[in-house]
């Protein structure tokens, strides 16, 4: 999941489709981000490779709209509506995800339990 | 017995003659003494009186303030260290004259005491606790006073200092590097630690210190020269006629100007304090506080000790041998080169293998479970055998070990009993060989990330001078404000707040602290016990205005019945936290305590407009609050904003560190784009941040 200067980066990822809800003036999603290029990778509590500067879900709010659809406090965010999240400063990052004009965000995330998945159902048929 | 013009007396007086021949070197010994040490000891002395001199040269030449402090520590070291060796050399000059004499009346034996062997002594990362007060570290108001400390190690006769360290209140722990190896030292050694230090305030320089004082400081001796001196001076039970009024033993201290180092603290270790590993040791502080040397020490001493005796590291006997094992064929002696080093009789089958590092042909235990006796005379060989017992695991295995000859198995005896002996003297040196580090000359200093105090991991509780001192930056703000013009998009509803602002501003600079003067339903500033989210009846976008419990700024914004948010007075804590993060360079109470208040009542981002729910748990609450690095002001900056928030604009807060966000459900509120991105902008350039940002 990390980033190989030079290789592509490849991961399983799940699509969420977060419904932005409307709080009189404000969007809100209902999760919190950290991270970013910008940032120090260390402190990430959430990331396996600690070198990793990618966009991580560090907080839900509980029955929020990113609850609902499926988010996971751990989850690395690859990508909002198309834009590419793993190489964003956290500003970035964050500006992606509370345009104003968009009243939905769809995500690619990838966390560990998915690659695992993967794993596992490929194990189980033989290849052809 | 001994006439007063004797050379041999054991006191000098000083500037007597005796001390001036001492001084030049000249000094011959009588015919009693043994002229080879004594002339090593006088060599020292010359050296250390040389180097004396140049420190004192220096001292008085040196403009630098470092320069001076170090100069002023090789000055304390070479007189530590002439005093050693002078006391030192009337010690034997003592022994001497004792020997003589009981020589003289009796005929003494030849000495049938068993020495045990000496060994090498390291002690190395040394770690001196502090025990600031916390409002000392934090206020950091003032000066920084600083001292200088260094540590001076002696054990026997020799004397070493560590490097420098220049103390002041942002450190919680005095720490040397250095690693010293004292290479003679019997088991027991007393090593004593003395920690001294020396103000190095600004002021301080040559001509500053008053005259009279400064000679007074200079030719006076320290508590422990002086302590030093009358043990020296201690008449041994063959001391003649003191020299009358027993004048110090000490050639003049010059006097300098220039700084000073006094004792501090002060240990002494010895071998039951030697272990392989870290232990704490206490100190017995001298020295109080009024002293300008003065540091407050929490009381105690972290170092590793260790030990290697030189029967562990060196051979201690070896030869020719022939063993058998017990029960194995009477006559299959094998004959072997032993040689009993630490823990083992190695035996190695042709001495050449010893130098060739090959593996020993078999290893006979030597250890403090070793049974070694001496069986009969073996009725062929004449000669005593040897048997060596050792228990592995449950079994008794003995071997019998044999030589050629009677002198030889006595020395091997011998040698075996003195073994025994420095096993039992060394004790818990003996079980296993420590490690002792030399420092490698060409090392480099190990580049330690910046390592988290425990003042950082300390929760603080509420404590007036931080409230007050959030107060005072949150009223300055609104001050700053009323000046400013409204930025951002407030929608038109917030004009009508402006009025009721200006009023409460002008009151929120004495009420910031208590709810007190305002007549609407007090905020009242987080205590603990207290629930951190009042809710009066603000109430915007449907909810009650309750301010975040982390921020005073609540309490300033407590005043209306109307229901409003706060468009403005809330945009300018965000960048209220300028000043703080000018005016100090550690904010670490103010971020800490906001940060667990925050973790307490509401997270960043909901100000007034989160209702009134008890504060959601985060998942991330429970995250350490100290991270490495201490807290940054941006995290009293954002947590402010956050919590001052307009209802009206929509961008995210960002908080600094791992302080959880604010409560879900209730509706956030983001700041104006403009002071999101001024907040974002300090936020960022702190590299310390890990940021989050709520969506």
């Amino acid at each position: 999941m990390s980033f190989v200067p030079g290789q592509p980066v490849t991961a399983v990822v799940e699509r969420v489709e977060i419904q932005k809800l409307r709080q009189g003036e404000n969007l809100i999603l209902g999760f919190s981000i950290g991270g970013g290029i910008d940032q120090d990778p260390g402190q990430n509590p959430f990331s396996e490779d600690k070198s990793d500067k990618g966009i991580y879900v560090t907080r839900i709010s509980p029955k929020g709209p990113a609850d609902l659809a499926g988010l996971k406090i751990g989850d690395k965010i690859m990508q909002v509506n198309g834009w590419d999240m793993t190489m964003v400063t956290h500003d970035q990052a964050r500006k992606k995800l509370t345009k104003k004009k968009e009243d939905v965000v769809r995500l690619l995330v990838t966390r560990k339990s998915l690659e695992e998945a993967v794993k596992h159902s490929k194990g189980c048929y033989p290849k052809p | 017995m001994f006439c007063r013009n004797q050379t041999a007396r054991a006191t000098v007086a000083r500037g007597s003659a005796l001390e001036m021949e001492i001084r030049r070197g000249k000094f011959r010994k009588s015919v009693f003494l043994d002229t080879s040490q004594d002339s090593d000891i006088q060599k020292k002395i010359d050296h250390e009186i040389r180097m004396r001199d140049g420190a004192c040269k220096l001292l008085a030449a040196c403009s630098q303030k470092d320069q001076a402090l170090e100069a002023a520590k090789s000055l304390q070291t070479c007189s530590t260290r002439i005093m050693a060796y002078m006391s030192e050399l009337q010690r034997m000059k003592e022994a001497q004259v004792m020997q003589k004499v009981t020589r003289r009346s009796s005929d003494a034996g030849p000495m049938d005491d068993r020495l045990p062997c000496k060994g090498k002594v390291a002690i190395s990362d040394l770690r001196i606790p502090l025990m600031w007060k916390d409002t000392e570290y934090f206020k950091n108001k003032g000066e920084l006073h600083r001292c200088a400390v260094f540590c001076l190690l002696q054990l026997g006769e020799e004397i070493f200092d560590t490097d420098m360290v220049i103390v002041d209140r942002t450190l919680t722990d005095i720490c040397f590097d250095n690693t010293i190896v004292f290479s003679e030292a019997s088991p027991g050694f007393e090593l004593r630690v003395e920690l001294y230090s020396c103000c190095s305030e600004d002021d301080y320089s040559a001509g500053s210190t008053p005259r009279k004082l400064a000679s007074k400081l200079s030719s006076s001796l320290g508590r422990s020269a002086g302590k030093k001196l009358r043990a020296a001076m201690e008449p041994g039970p063959c001391s003649p006629v003191s020299n009358g009024g027993g004048a110090p033993l000490l050639l003049p201290v010059p006097s300098v100007p220039g700084p000073k180092y006094h004792l501090l603290a002060h240990t002494t270790l010895s071998l039951s304090h030697v272990q392989d590993s870290f232990r704490t040791h206490d100190l017995i502080i001298s020295g109080n506080e009024e002293c300008s040397y003065w540091l407050p020490l929490y009381g105690s001493m972290c170092c590793r000790l260790a030990a290697q005796p030189h029967c562990m590291t060196q051979q201690m006997m070896s030869g020719c041998l022939k063993v058998k094992q017990c029960g194995g064929d009477p006559q299959s002696w094998t004959k072997v080169h032993a040689v009993l080093k630490g823990t083992s009789l190695f035996c190695y089958y042709r001495q050449e293998d010893v130098e060739a590092n090959v593996e020993p042909a078999f290893t006979i235990g030597i250890n403090k479970e070793t049974r070694i006796r001496a069986s009969e005379k073996d009725p062929l060989s004449k000669v005593q055998n040897i048997c060596i017992s050792n228990h592995y695991g449950g079994e008794e295995v003995t071997h019998t070990v044999t030589t050629d000859s009677r002198e030889e198995t006595h020395r091997w005896m011998e040698a075996f009993w003195q073994h025994f002996y420095d096993m039992s003297q060394w004790k818990q040196c003996c079980d296993d060989l420590m490690k002792i580090e030399l420092p490698s000359p060409r090392k480099p200093a190990p580049i330690t990330p910046k390592q988290g105090s425990l003042y950082h991991e300390m929760v603080i509780e509420s404590s007036d001078d931080l409230s007050s001192t959030v107060s005072d930056i949150l009223a300055r703000r609104m001050q700053e404000l009323e000046l400013r013009s409204q930025l951002g998009t407030s929608p038109t509803w917030m004009s009508a707040f402006e009025e009721s602002n200006a009023r409460c501003t002008g009151r929120s600079r004495h009420c910031t602290r208590m709810s007190g003067h305002s007549p609407c339903t007090p905020h009242r500033l987080p205590r603990s016990p207290v629930s951190p989210h009042r809710c009066p009846q603000l109430g915007l976008l449907s909810s009650d205005a309750s301010l975040t419990s982390d921020s005073d700024s609540h309490c300033s914004t407590s005043p209306c019945s109307h229901h409003h948010g706060w468009p403005d007075p809330t945009s300018s804590y965000s960048l209220l936290s300028s000043s703080p993060s000018r005016l100090r360079p550690r904010t670490l109470s103010l971020d800490a305590k906001l940060s667990t208040l925050r973790g307490r009542g509401y997270g960043g981002g909901g100000t007034f407009q989160c209702s009134c729910q008890p504060p959601p748990s985060s998942p991330l609450a429970p995250l350490p609050i100290s991270s490495r690095s201490p807290r940054s002001q941006h995290s009293t900056q954002t947590t402010l904003s956050c919590s001052s928030s307009t209802s009206s604009n929509s961008s995210s807060n960002s908080e600094g560190s791992h302080s959880p966000e604010s409560s879900e459900g209730g509706p956030f509120s983001r700041p104006s784009p403009a002071r999101r991105s001024l907040r974002n902008l300090r936020a960022r350039l702190d590299p310390r941040n890990w940021l989050q940002s709520q969506v």
